[in-house]
Parts: structure tokens; sequence; C-alpha cells
């Protein structure tokens, strides 16, 4: 627990520090949006393409960010002094904790725009809550093993995002089909696609701890 | 005494890149007490065999075994090899105290970086980002960093590049210091550097 606690107080610093990944994906998510709603001349879109944009505006602002925290290790050469003073497993518990973390900012800063410059009502909070936090689990633990991969294979954010989209795929496609019922109706809770959700983080997150040291050591 | 019982036994190991042989079938043990330099033109695959040695790398053909404290391959536990190399850089946006203190384990550890930092000259500098580090300081950060666990077995290339002649002395005695219990492994051009270890393996 002192490792990981260490390895992610580490991430955070370095972060903090340098502010690269947080500051490209905040910047792309406010240009995004307000390109957006610039294109809809104060017209209000439907949930369903509200959703949609959301998402692609989460998802492509997450992209940047998300690959940084592998390629930068290789950038700088800090690879092999991560791989030296921290077992593999505390190296992709502390990344999934930063890329949740870095996701949990785009959402936060995303979502008021969208209320702000897209108008977007929400009419299931409890529902959308649940929703864009499973979300945000859901994308990090799907994409941080794929970033190592790439950081590994001496690739760029480019070919990151390329492979990463196919994976998250089946988890898009239910985000964006139940944040736009939170946002028609009021309604039960959508416990279905947060459990989906759920489970597929769970799915995505075991295979990474199976193959994230043969990735990290080989 | 944990250092007493480590040893390192390559047996017929070989690196290839592609269709490149850097060296094959090379056998070599080094014992507690024992220091190696590794010695060879550049392009000669120094720094692989360091780093296959260190189970950085894994070899094309044969195996490493590295023994401490009676565990087969400890290399598994990091904190026992102490290694120091051009590839290894520590994190340029954290303090030389904070990358120090990342790479300590175990307790007493901020005592140990402390004084480390003394030891090199860095406690000036102890809370300057390692971005802002002169060439020669990043050299005795990274020697600083292997030594933090006072580990069994040092893996050291090319520990005298950048180093000016006070940081020399300060490597030679810290070599000195482990010569006669620990396993010392040198990649190095440098007559004087190979001259500190009690052996040699020419590459290339």
């Amino acid at each position: 627990m002192g490792e990981l606690a260490k390895n992610i107080r580490k991430d955070l610093t370095v972060e903090f520090r340098n502010r690269y990944a947080l500051s490209v994906a905040l910047a792309f998510a406010a240009v995004a949006t307000i390109a957006a709603s610039i294109a809809l001349a104060g017209t209000v879109p439907a949930p369903r393409v509200q959703s949609a944009l959301l998402w692609i505006v989460v998802f492509f602002a997450a992209m940047n960010g998300l690959a940084h925290a592998f390629v930068r290790e290789e950038e700088q050469g800090t690879a092999l002094f991560l791989r030296l003073h921290a077992t593999p497993h505390t190296v992709l518990t502390a990344k999934l904790a930063f890329n949740i973390a870095l996701l949990a900012a785009i959402e936060a800063v995303a979502i008021p725009l969208f209320v702000v410059f897209l108008q977007l009502e929400v009419r299931a909070p409890h529902s959308f809550v649940a929703i864009a936090a499973a979300g945000c689990l859901c994308l990090a633990c799907a994409v941080t093993v794929l970033g190592a991969m790439v950081a590994r294979a001496g690739g760029r954010g480019a070919l990151f995002t390329v492979i990463a989209f196919p994976v998250v795929i089946p988890a898009l496609w239910v985000l964006i089909g139940a944040t736009a019922r939170s946002l028609e109706r009021p309604g039960p809770f959508d416990s279905g696609s947060v459990l989906f959700l759920l489970a597929f983080s769970g799915a995505m997150a075991g295979v990474s701890y199976l193959l994230f040291e043969h990735i990290w050591e080989e | 005494m944990r250092n007493t019982e480590s040893a390192i036994a390559a047996h017929a190991v070989s690196a290839r890149f592609g269709r490149v042989a850097l060296f094959e079938g090379l056998t070599l043990t080094v014992a507690p007490g024992e220091s190696l330099a590794i010695v060879g033109p550049n392009g000669s695959g120094k720094s692989t065999l360091l780093e296959i040695l260190a189970g950085l790398r894994r070899p094309t053909a044969g195996r490493v075994l590295f023994t401490a404290g009676g565990d087969d391959d400890a290399r598994t536990d990091r904190s026992r090899i102490g290694f120091m190399g051009p590839r290894v850089e520590p994190y340029p946006d954290l303090t030389g105290m904070e990358n120090l203190l990342f790479a300590a384990r175990g307790g007493s550890s901020r005592e140990r970086a402390a004084a480390l930092m003394e030891r090199f000259a860095l406690r000036p500098h102890r809370d300057k980002l390692t971005r802002h580090y002169s060439s020669g300081m990043r050299q005795r950060l990274k020697l600083a960093i292997a030594l933090v666990n006072d580990p069994p077995a040092l893996f050291l290339d090319e520990p005298g590049a950048m180093l000016d002649e006070a940081g020399r002395a300060l490597l030679r005695a810290e070599i000195d210091a482990r010569r006669a219990e620990r396993i010392i492994v040198m990649a190095t051009n440098d007559a004087d550097e190979a001259a500190l270890c009690s052996r040699r393996t020419a590459l290339g």
C-alpha cells in the first residue's frame, strides 16, 4: 500500500508540475464544446445528439492525456527507473488511478460546459451521475494497458487513439444510450447500463493485470 | 548477512539484434567480494550484457541466475540490485530528494536519502527539480539512487561519465567501500574505472 501511494503521489506530483496531460485535455474539451455550440447557433440538440457529443468530447480529450501516462515515461527515459523501483502491478494500479483522476477532471469540466453552451438538461440525475462515474472508470480501465503497449512499442498518441477506439466502442455505445435516456426523461435508476459498464471495467482491468507484467518487463 | 550469499551466474548467454550478434555463448560467474569490469569498443554490447546480468533484459539465448539471501532469481525483488546507467533517468519534474525517496525502500529511507545527498555534495540542490541539474549532478544523483537501498549487487554503466575529479573520487570511494562484500559489475571504456575491478571480461 505504501508503494502504491508513493507511485500515485509521484504521478500526481509530476502532472501537477508540468500539467501536460490535464491542460491539453481540458483545452480540447473546452474548444470542442464551444465550437459545437457556435456551429449549432443556439439550437438545442436532441438528447441523443447531446449525449453522443459529450462522450466524443470526453473520449478524445482523454486520449492525449491517457496516452501520456506511459508514453511520457518512455520519452523521458524514466521507464527503466520505474521498472527498477516499482513492481509492475503497482505501476499499473498507480497509472490506472491517475487515468481515473484525469477522466474525472475532464468530466468535471466538460459536463458544466455542456450545461452552459449546449443547454444540457439532466432529468434523471442519479442515473446520469452513476453513468458518468462508471464511464470514467470504464474508459480508464479499457485504455490504461493499451497506453503501456503503445509506449513499449515506441508508438505515440495517434496510434493509441486508433487502437483504443475499437476496444471502447461497446462501452461508448452503452454510455451514449444510457446518458441520452437520463437526459430525455425522469425514470428509475438505470442499473442495467451501470452494471454493464462496471462489468466491462472489471473485465478490462482483469485482462490488464494478467497482461501487464509481460508488456512492462519484455 | 544476506549479502555474502549473493552470486550471479550466466550460462551460455547470447544477445542478438536481428541478424547482428553482439556476443554469443558467454558464461561467467560473479561472487560476493568480486568485481567485474566489462570492457570493449562502442557497440560491442557492454550495456546490453550489464542489463542482462541485472535481469532488466532477456538474453536471446542462455540464462542468468542471480541468488541473494538464498533466493534464486532474486532480481524480482529489485531492491536487491542497484543499477546506474544512461538509460535510467530520474524524473525531471521531481526534485533530487524526491527521486531518491521514490527509489528508497524500507525503514528510515528519509535519513538514508539525506545522508546520500550530503555524501554526494547534492544537499544544496536537494529541493531543485532534476531537470535543472547539470549532467555531473545528475550522474551523482543516479549513483546515490543506485546505492540508496544498500543492495548486495551493484551494476554500473559508465559510472564516471560526466563526473568531475571530485565526483570520480567519490565514485572510487564508494566502490572501495563495497568491494569486499558486494557484487560489483561495471561496463566501462575508462581504464582507470576498469582498474577498480578485480576481473575483466572483454567484448567485441
